[in-house]
């Protein structure tokens, strides 16, 4: 099935060298994204889970240029930017944006919330003081947050607050393509549901393509067109939300979703719990990386490595035994 | 901020009445005395008793130091025991001297030291990163005088270039040309000091900065990196580099006892190891008291310019905000 993408991974590596002793000999390498290629259809938003240290956030970053890939290519918009130069690489930031983790830690103290919002324009588009001004009550209006607040440091807003900020200066500039990292795991249950809704309502209006980055998979089900599931560098399973939350093929999405707590305490659930700990991502284990914790590994599984298969329409994993 | 800035001076002038209760009660805990500098050998009891009252020496210590409060607060900073000279005659001079050697030392070695530590931190562990690192280490470890020393040895003596010593020669007093000959030694003595200290600040500042979220949201605007240099990180790393430099300011007007005895510089001091040495009790305290105050100040203007610079801070509250 061939099909079009906004955004598309390629064999896409990222190696971090692991350096020590006096002279930094790189002595081994943490993978952090091994290997991995998918695509993110233009106005869809694509899930992507798993557990801490997977690989998550580098992968989004490394698809954003923000860290450069080891190998692979990546394609926006049909477009190789793994061969673009530092400037043009300057300019795609007005197609694609991120929103960041921390509402703390991602705001610059020092500058006032309309500089945070309106740098983007004035250094992008050089627009004059009066455009950038209206285009940040603009923004901080489309976001919810009161625009005569502009003139205050971020210090002064709450954290759901904060990251409306982020969001009002990720949009700034009209992208088309938006990662949204972890964006409202910080934040209260209550206030992630109203950050969550602006962003279902931002995608409506202004056409945007998120890859949501989250490890809370209610959070991923209520806003995912398709999900993709990440264990040790590894894409190990892609499907659309509602099949894979409703038939998990591969054993560790199952042993994820089975995590879930679920308001139905008489229905009595089987968790499936994984026995020891995730692999150093220095040196996966051989074969299938999930095998050492799998409660179905055989022998095949310790010395083949299963490849991301398409297993009937838009599902795709990577076991050699998936469940039935 | 104006009441905040009340109790500070509240809070200042305590401080500086203790200082000068203590400094008072130490300068005379130390062994030896003026009486034993000045009697003439031979001379008698009864003499030496009166030559005592003269100098009011045969008081009791509280009574003497409230002499010396009572004339401070009259403006009066007391005599020389020797010569019988207002100490401001002597010291006022040497703070200027002082003044003339360490600013310019200290702004040479802010201007070099903040954009060299900048540049390193783009480039860590690069050429001039371990450059700067082996700089800072013998700014660190060598003694001022061992330093002013081989100086003095090699550019003055050796090679004839430069001045041995003191502020003007003979007969060419005022001359800015003279003077600057002058100080050549003395301020690279005092430059290698404290940009030893300065670009490791600013450089491990600028690090730190460099690390945080922020800087990342910048660069994924896509802002060029100058801009996220200058723009977003040197204006968070400056607040940790005023402060120190703050704290530091009491050093351009105590002067560096070491580097101006081996020079002969008449600063203050120099001034206050001649005058520790001659028990020259009303100087001591006058050098004391101005280096206090000095203090003080520094630590009210790195508080103040800290509000400035930093928008998060306020003076005057009990705790921070959640940063």
């Amino acid at each position: 099935m061939k099909q079009t993408y906004l955004v598309e991974a390629r064999r896409v590596k990222k190696y971090f060298p692991i350096k020590t002793g006096l002279l930094n000999r790189v002595v081994g390498h943490v993978k952090a994204v091994d290997d991995i290629s998918f695509g993110i259809r233009s106005g869809e938003t694509f899930g992507l889970v798993g557990e801490s240290g997977c690989g998550k956030s580098t992968l989004g970053r490394v698809l954003l240029q923000l860290q450069k890939a080891t190998d692979g290519d990546i394609l926006f918009a049909g477009q190789n930017i793994r061969e673009l130069d530092s400037r043009d690489i300057r300019r795609l930031r007005q197609e694609m944006q991120i929103i960041f983790q921390d509402p703390y830690g991602s705001l610059n103290p020092r500058f006032l919330v309309r500089d945070i919002i309106g740098e983007p324009l004035r250094v992008h588009l050089r627009a004059s003081a009066k455009e950038v001004e209206e285009r940040v009550v603009e923004l901080m209006e489309l976001v919810g947050l009161d625009a005569s607040r502009r003139n205050r440091y971020p210090h002064e807003f709450s954290g759901g607050q904060r990251q409306r900020i982020g969001i009002a200066r990720a949009i700034a500039l009209h992208p088309r393509f938006i990662v949204a990292d972890e964006a409202v795991s910080a934040l209260d249950v209550s206030v992630q549901s109203q950050v969550l809704n602006l962003l279902m309502k931002l995608q409506k209006e202004l056409g945007l393509t998120y890859l949501f980055i989250a490890h809370g998979l209610n959070v991923v089900r209520h806003i995912s067109d398709r999900v993709g599931v990440m264990y040790l560098g590894k894409m190990v399973e892609v499907a659309p939300t509602e099949e894979l939350f409703a038939h998990p093929l591969h054993p560790y999405t199952a042993a994820l979703l089975s995590a879930i707590p679920r308001p139905t305490p008489h229905r009595k659930q089987q968790r499936i719990v994984l026995q020891g700990d995730v692999p150093s991502p220095a040196n996966p284990p051989a074969g299938c990386r999930f095998h050492p914790r799998c409660p179905l590994a055989q022998e095949r599984c310790r010395r083949e490595e299963p490849l991301l298969q398409a297993v009937s329409g838009e599902r795709q994993v990577a076991c050699h035994f998936p469940l039935e | 901020m104006t009441e905040y800035l009340i109790r500070r001076l509240l809070q200042s002038l305590l401080v500086l009445f203790l200082i000068t209760v203590v400094t008072f009660a130490l300068i005379h805990a130390a062994p030896g005395g003026p009486m034993q500098i000045f009697l003439a050998p031979g001379l008698s009891q009864e003499a030496a008793k009166i030559q005592a009252h003269n100098m009011g020496l045969d008081q009791p210590l509280p009574i003497q130091y409230l002499r010396w409060l009572g004339g401070l607060l009259r403006g009066d900073l007391g005599y020389t025991f020797k010569n019988h000279l207002p100490v401001g005659e002597i010291l006022w001079p040497t703070v200027w001297n002082t003044m003339v050697l360490m600013g310019t030392a200290w702004f040479l070695s802010l201007l070099v030291a903040i954009p060299w530590g900048i540049y390193n931190s783009t480039r860590e562990y690069g050429f001039s990163d371990q450059l700067a690192s082996i700089l800072s280490y013998l700014g660190f470890a060598m003694p001022t005088f061992w330093f002013g020393i081989i100086l003095q040895e090699f550019f003055a003596l050796k090679l004839n270039l430069l001045p041995l010593s003191d502020m003007w020669t003979m007969g060419r007093e005022g001359e800015i040309g003279d003077l600057i000959l002058h100080l050549i030694l003395p301020v690279t003595v005092l430059t290698l000091g404290f940009l030893a200290a300065y670009v490791k600040y600013s450089r491990s500042s600028m690090l730190e900065v460099l690390q945080q979220d922020y800087i990342r949201t910048a660069r994924a605007k896509g802002l060029r990196e100058r801009r996220v240099i200058f723009r977003h990180a040197l204006r968070n790393a400056l607040i940790p580099i005023i402060t120190i430099i703050g704290l530091d300011l009491p050093y351009l007007v105590a002067g560096a006892a070491l580097t101006e005895s081996v020079f002969n510089w008449p600063g203050m001091g120099r001034l206050f190891v001649d005058m520790a040495v001659a028990r020259e009790y009303s100087v001591l305290m006058a050098i004391t008291l101005i280096t206090a105050v000095i203090v003080i100040i520094g630590n009210l203007l790195a508080d103040i310019l800290y509000v400035l610079v930093d928008p998060r801070v306020q003076l005057g509250r009990k705790g921070g905000q959640s940063a």
